[in-house]
């Protein structure tokens, strides 16, 4: 039944894209996000959705779209090279096998990346990513959410939809993300075209916002409460009312505490007793690891290089009996320990020409979001208020992701190359608004018979 | 249950936003990009029919000018 249901939605939204094409280039963010075929039992398992759909989003908008504004920048370029470095270190990887395993999805994740903002010409289409982005996200947060409140979740248990640890039903993975889009949700409580914010738009929203919050109570994931307090400063940091938010926000968080599972105080309670922690002493095991493995090997060692590590190292353990604590040193080994880090994942795997290149895709995404959020913030126009804060939304997301990434091992998690897909999109869209009128087009993907429009010289 | 919930509601708002946005003709010609369009056009052709007449005054005081240094010449020959 949930099968033919969610066949019959991805064939409703073949069907309106036979109108306008770019609905395919949405269908193909549900599926990526959502991944029907893994929610399905039956027939659904079974067909490709996700190459149906990328063919689709693909073809029409290369036989059928007028491409007027889409134009190929200087992010989407460094994105493409990390793309092909990533396909050369896989050629020469340490572990064959597993490493063409990653780059399977690798590639198609960033593939769409580099192709998406070529679609994003007009703000209706911009604003429908973003909402196909965040209602796809909505159907494993909120399901999560109302499980949480009815008491389920823990860490590793199944509070999700899918329980495969794989794309975003990982759950640290989901915990950063989903707070990491807060900042975007609120942007719809004011600023959306597609449903106007009304009462309905606000309270959904709202909720959505909650269980959001609720995620990483759920999944226990230590990332997501790091990922908490960081949207929290970012959120105090453009606040009016800053005392007023810091005194609720404080008796919010008091208050919350005794209705939080003990399990989850408990495990969050391991953040500063690392020294005790298995999982963050081998972290920082993890990480020398790899430093000493990139000086031996600049280049990287291609995707799952960490299979290669081993390591012993001491871990403090603390014993109370009675009143006394014993504290003695254990040695502990470990093998093939994941990087537990973005950086340390692209730095062992892609070496330092992928991290470089990493990074810059990271830092220009910062740069070009402050710079669209500078230009547009003070202008007064009736259509010129939703550019500063959806830049400012996008920026917060990619922060926020930034400071979960320091601790897990999610350099090319696909909502987050979506994230930059925006962001690029955002960009290229509001230079083209900005364009002096009458400016010669320059570098436009447009066919010749699509009349002049005025193009910008450049984007970032 | 509560996934079917969530099953439900996301998929029933994410057909309702592709509904409304397949009405939309701004979902492929941006009003803002289109408006920027017609006032360059406009001033294009506002420019070029004002070239176009600076074009034709100055070749027809050319040519009234060399009549003049034509007839003049014949006046003087005529003398």
């Amino acid at each position: 039944m949930i099968d033919l249901i969610l066949i019959a939605f991805i064939g409703y939204v073949l069907m309106l894209g036979i109108r306008r094409p770019y609905l395919w280039v949405l269908l193909y963010i549900y599926i990526d996000i959502l991944a029907p075929q893994r929610i399905g039992y039956g027939v659904i398992t079974s067909l490709s959705v996700s190459l149906i759909a990328f063919a689709a989003a693909f073809g029409g908008w290369l036989a059928l779209d007028n491409k007027k504004g889409a134009r190929f920048t200087m992010r989407q370029g460094l994105i493409l090279a990390l793309m092909l470095y990533c396909w050369w270190t896989t050629g020469n990887a340490d572990f064959p096998e597993n490493a063409a395993t990653k780059w399977d999805w690798v590639w198609k994740a960033m593939l769409f990346a580099i192709f998406l903002p070529l679609t994003l010409t007009t703000r209706l289409r911009i604003e429908g990513a973003l909402l196909t982005m965040l209602l796809s996200m909505a159907v494993i947060i909120v399901g999560a959410g109302i499980k949480v409140v009815f008491g389920g979740g823990g860490y590793e248990n199944k509070i999700l939809i899918v329980n495969d640890n794989s794309g975003i039903y990982e759950t640290s993975v989901l915990a950063c993300m989903a707070i990491a889009v807060i900042p975007s949700i609120l942007w719809f409580t004011r600023h959306g075209q597609i449903f106007p914010p009304d009462w309905r738009v606000k309270l959904f929203a709202y909720g959505f916002v909650f269980a959001c919050v609720l995620i990483p109570v759920g999944t226990e994931a230590r990332t997501g409460l790091v990922c908490f307090a960081v949207l929290l400063l970012l959120m105090f940091r453009h606040m009016k009312h800053k005392a007023l938010f810091a005194g609720l926000g404080a008796i919010a968080m008091v208050a919350a505490i005794p209705f939080l599972p003990s399990s989850f105080t408990e495990r969050m309670s391991t953040i500063t007793t690392f020294q005790q922690d298995q999982s963050a002493s081998t972290r920082v095991a993890v990480w020398a690891w790899t430093i000493d493995y990139a000086s031996k090997n600049p280049w990287g060692g291609g995707f799952d290089a960490y299979r290669g590590n081993s390591f012993e190292y001491r871990m403090r353990v603390e014993e109370r009996v009675g009143t006394t604590t014993s504290v003695s040193y254990e040695e502990v080994t470990d093998e093939a320990r994941a990087y537990h880090s973005a950086i340390f994942e692209v730095l062992g795997e892609q070496g330092y020409p992928g991290l470089v290149l990493w990074s810059l895709i990271q830092i220009t995404g910062l740069w070009s979001m402050a710079r669209v959020r500078r230009r547009w913030k003070d202008r007064e126009g009736p259509d010129e208020q939703w550019q500063a804060p959806l830049a400012s939304a996008l920026a917060q997301a990619q922060i926020i992701y930034l400071v979960g990434a320091l601790f897990t091992g999610i350099a090319y998690t696909p909502p987050m190359l979506l994230l930059l897909a925006f962001q690029i999109g955002l960009s290229s869209y509001l230079k083209q608004c900005e364009e002096p009128e009458g400016a010669a087009p320059v570098r436009s993907l447009a066919r010749p018979s699509a009349p002049v429009t005025p193009q910008p010289s450049g984007a970032v | 249950m509560i996934d079917y919930f969530a099953l439900a509601l996301g998929h029933g708002l994410l057909a309702l936003a592709m509904l409304r946005l397949v009405m939309r003709e701004a979902l492929d010609v941006d009003p803002r990009l289109k408006e920027l369009a017609d006032k360059a056009e406009a001033e294009r052709e506002a420019a070029s029919v004002a070239s176009r007449n600076a074009r034709r005054r100055k070749q027809s005081g050319r040519a009234r000018r060399t009549g003049q240094d034509q007839h003049a010449g014949q006046s003087e020959a005529g003398e």
